[in-house]
């Protein structure tokens, strides 16, 4: 092919390729906002880099507004550059939910940086440009457009999470994240190209359409199997989740509510995207790795989880094991429940970012006060904050998946798609998931412990001051936990618009 | 089933094949190179010169910086010179493109401008 091509003498002519704004106006609205970001911080004074902040979050907002038009005009898909990007109501979605992540985020930044003394401008401008990264993410339908924004998303993160550079808990945090983060894309990157080898193609729907379950070459495997080991890495999924804990630990808090949701939300969708498009009839490969890696995934987050005393590591594994639980749909994808299985996972994914967003508010919020990231300096939270506790105690029992909240919600749509997938591993994953929602009680429930029924550390029941852009972000996250329990049907409309 | 775990033993296979390739290279080496240890052998090696100091030798930070903004250039030549050759074939859409390319490229050299790193003090 390559001879013919430079033998001919004739050049075909260049025409454009077509070119839908409005589909593209969420990412043209956001690098509009990071220019802005990028040269105000330039050429403003230190005193008014507060402005910088504002931008950032009305920045996201805006880019909000076309993703409304877009939702409302009617079109179910619309695709570009030969199917390399697809704009329709499941990519829609999964960027709105970035989007309001990113927007709660920079609440929860605003005051941290302003008294912490930290770099500000370089911040806001590489948390957008890491979410606009996962909003290209949503729309990726392609092999080298998946790789383009992982990277436009992780390398921004990779910095981030060293953001306190005096600390070296948070050069270890971003350490770690960088070097694991560069071995999880060379590996996924070596599987794209096993992929393209035995397709001939890039394009994930003319992948899907190559291979077949039962016919599929020993190449083939080898590449769907790197390639789900490279985002196993992005979700830090079980054996792949050791940088999880550290990274957490160390990176400033914001940064850590940011990772632990809308990073991981960014792997999921990569994942939905290659699974759903690429390899629907590669069941036999991809489900019985998907299911050994959500049950250990889920088991060995909750058992970790159990022994902390920190607990922003605490959370860390209480996130790594809601990964699991996030999984557990995935592994039944490409059967007879694949469409319940999709609902189920972006349910998921939308109610985790409100209430893991929610509960690193919160944390934010107490350790303003007793300056530690200890469980036993939660004691007493409600005598002093009666508002923080409870609020505190909701997002707990959401993540633990107590009704009326929306992590009921979530977990219901999980074993609702496992069960009805009819399969005997899927039978398997969901006795394993109620197991394991039974053992993430125990560490939810100590915590609501610690705020109900133990004494205050010191006995300091000084209240909470907490700033407004901070209430705010507890109001969105609480309203939107609530919210999703109380009116599942909001949700579960979901299940007739997302066809992938 | 049996089509399942044929599937993973390709892995498996692709793994084993992996691990057992270094671990031959390395092995055949050590049986068939001698072993004369000498102080010159284990002496750093850099361009046949002897090394003087240490390896932890310290250069100056700012290097780097220039090192990163000769980056930027960097890419943006291996652009435009292609670009460049087939200008008339891609006209006005392709000036547009590689005007949005340059002018992000130059928003870096402003940030590096602001920040001070162009001046050597």
């Amino acid at each position: 092919m390559l001879s013919t091509l430079l033998a001919s003498d004739v050049v075909a002519p260049f025409s454009s390729p077509k070119i839908d704004y409005h589909a593209l106006a969420p990412e043209l609205v956001l690098a509009g906002v990071i220019v802005a970001v990028l040269l105000a911080d330039l050429f403003l004074e230190e005193s008014k880099k507060w402005v910088l902040s504002t931008i950032a979050g009305f920045g996201l907002l805006a880019a909000f507004i076309p993703i409304v038009t877009l939702a409302v005009s009617g079109h179910r898909a619309r695709s570009m550059f030969g199917g390399a990007y697809v704009v329709d109501t499941y990519s829609l979605l999964v960027k709105g939910i970035f989007l309001l992540a990113g927007y709660v985020v920079v609440l929860l930044s605003q005051n941290y940086l302003e008294e912490g003394d930290y770099y500000q401008g370089e911040y806001y401008f590489l948390l957008l440009s890491s979410i606009l990264g996962m909003v290209m993410m949503g729309s990726s339908r392609d092999l080298v457009t998946i790789f383009v924004s992982l990277e436009f998303l992780s390398i921004p993160a990779y910095m981030l999470a060293a953001w306190r550079k005096r600390d070296l808990k948070s050069n270890e945090a971003g350490t770690k994240y960088y070097l694991l983060g560069v071995f999880a894309s060379a590996v996924m990157l070596y599987g794209m190209s096993l992929l393209y080898g035995d397709t001939g193609t890039t394009i994930l729907k003319g992948i899907g359409a190559k291979l077949q379950n039962g016919s599929m070459s020993p190449v083939a495997v080898l590449g769907i199997v790197f390639v789900i080991i490279g985002f196993a890495f992005k979700v830090s999924a079980v054996p792949f989740h050791n940088w999880a804990p550290d990274t957490y630990q160390g990176a400033p808090t914001p940064i850590t509510a940011f990772l632990s949701v809308a990073s991981k939300a960014a792997g999921f969708v990569a994942l939905i995207n290659l699974i759903y498009v690429a390899f629907p009839h590669g069941g036999d490969v991809f489900q019985p790795m998907i299911g050994v890696m959500a049950a250990s995934t889920m088991t060995l987050g909750n058992v970790m989880a159990l022994r902390q005393t920190n607990i922003v590591r605490m959370l860390a594994y209480s996130s790594i094991s809601q990964g699991g639980f996030i999984l557990m749909p995935l592994a039944v994808a490409g059967g007879k429940s694949s469409g319940n299985a999709l609902t189920a996972i972006v349910t998921y994914l939308a109610v985790y970012a409100a209430t893991n967003l929610g509960l690193f508010a919160v944390i934010i919020a107490v350790s303003r006060k007793t300056r530690s990231g200890e469980v036993s300096s939660w004691g007493g939270l409600f005598s002093y904050a009666p508002l923080l506790g409870v609020l505190a105690t909701a997002f707990l029992a959401s993540l633990a998946g107590i009704p009326p909240l929306g992590g009921w919600v979530a977990k219901f749509g999980a074993f609702r798609a496992v069960i009805t997938s009819g399969t005997n591993w899927g039978y398997a994953l969901a006795i394993v998931g109620a197991v394991n929602s039974v053992i993430a009680f125990g560490y939810y429930g100590s915590l609501m412990r610690e705020i109900w029924m133990k004494p205050v550390p010191d006995g300091d029941t000084a209240p909470i001051r907490t700033p407004s852009s901070l209430n705010a972000a507890l109001m969105i996250c609480g309203g939107a936990t609530l919210a999703l329990g109380v009116v599942p049907g909001i949700i579960l409309r979901f299940s007739d618009i997302i066809k992938l | 089933m049996s089509q399942l775990l044929r599937s993973y033993l390709t892995v498996a296979m692709f793994g084993a094949i992996g691990v057992l390739l270094a671990a031959l290279l390395l092995a055949i080496s050590a049986l068939v190179r001698p072993n004369r240890p000498n102080a010159d052998k284990s002496k750093v090696y850099e361009s046949g010169v002897d090394p003087i100091g240490d390896g932890w030798s310290q250069s100056q930070i700012r290097y780097y910086v220039f090192a990163l903004l000769f980056v930027i250039f960097d890419v943006e030549t291996v652009f435009i010179f292609p670009w460049a050759t087939q200008l008339e074939r891609y006209a006005g859409f392709g000036l547009l493109e590689m005007g949005i390319f340059v002018f992000v490229l130059l928003l870096g050299l402003v940030y590096a401008w602001r920040k001070g790193v162009l001046r050597w003090v």
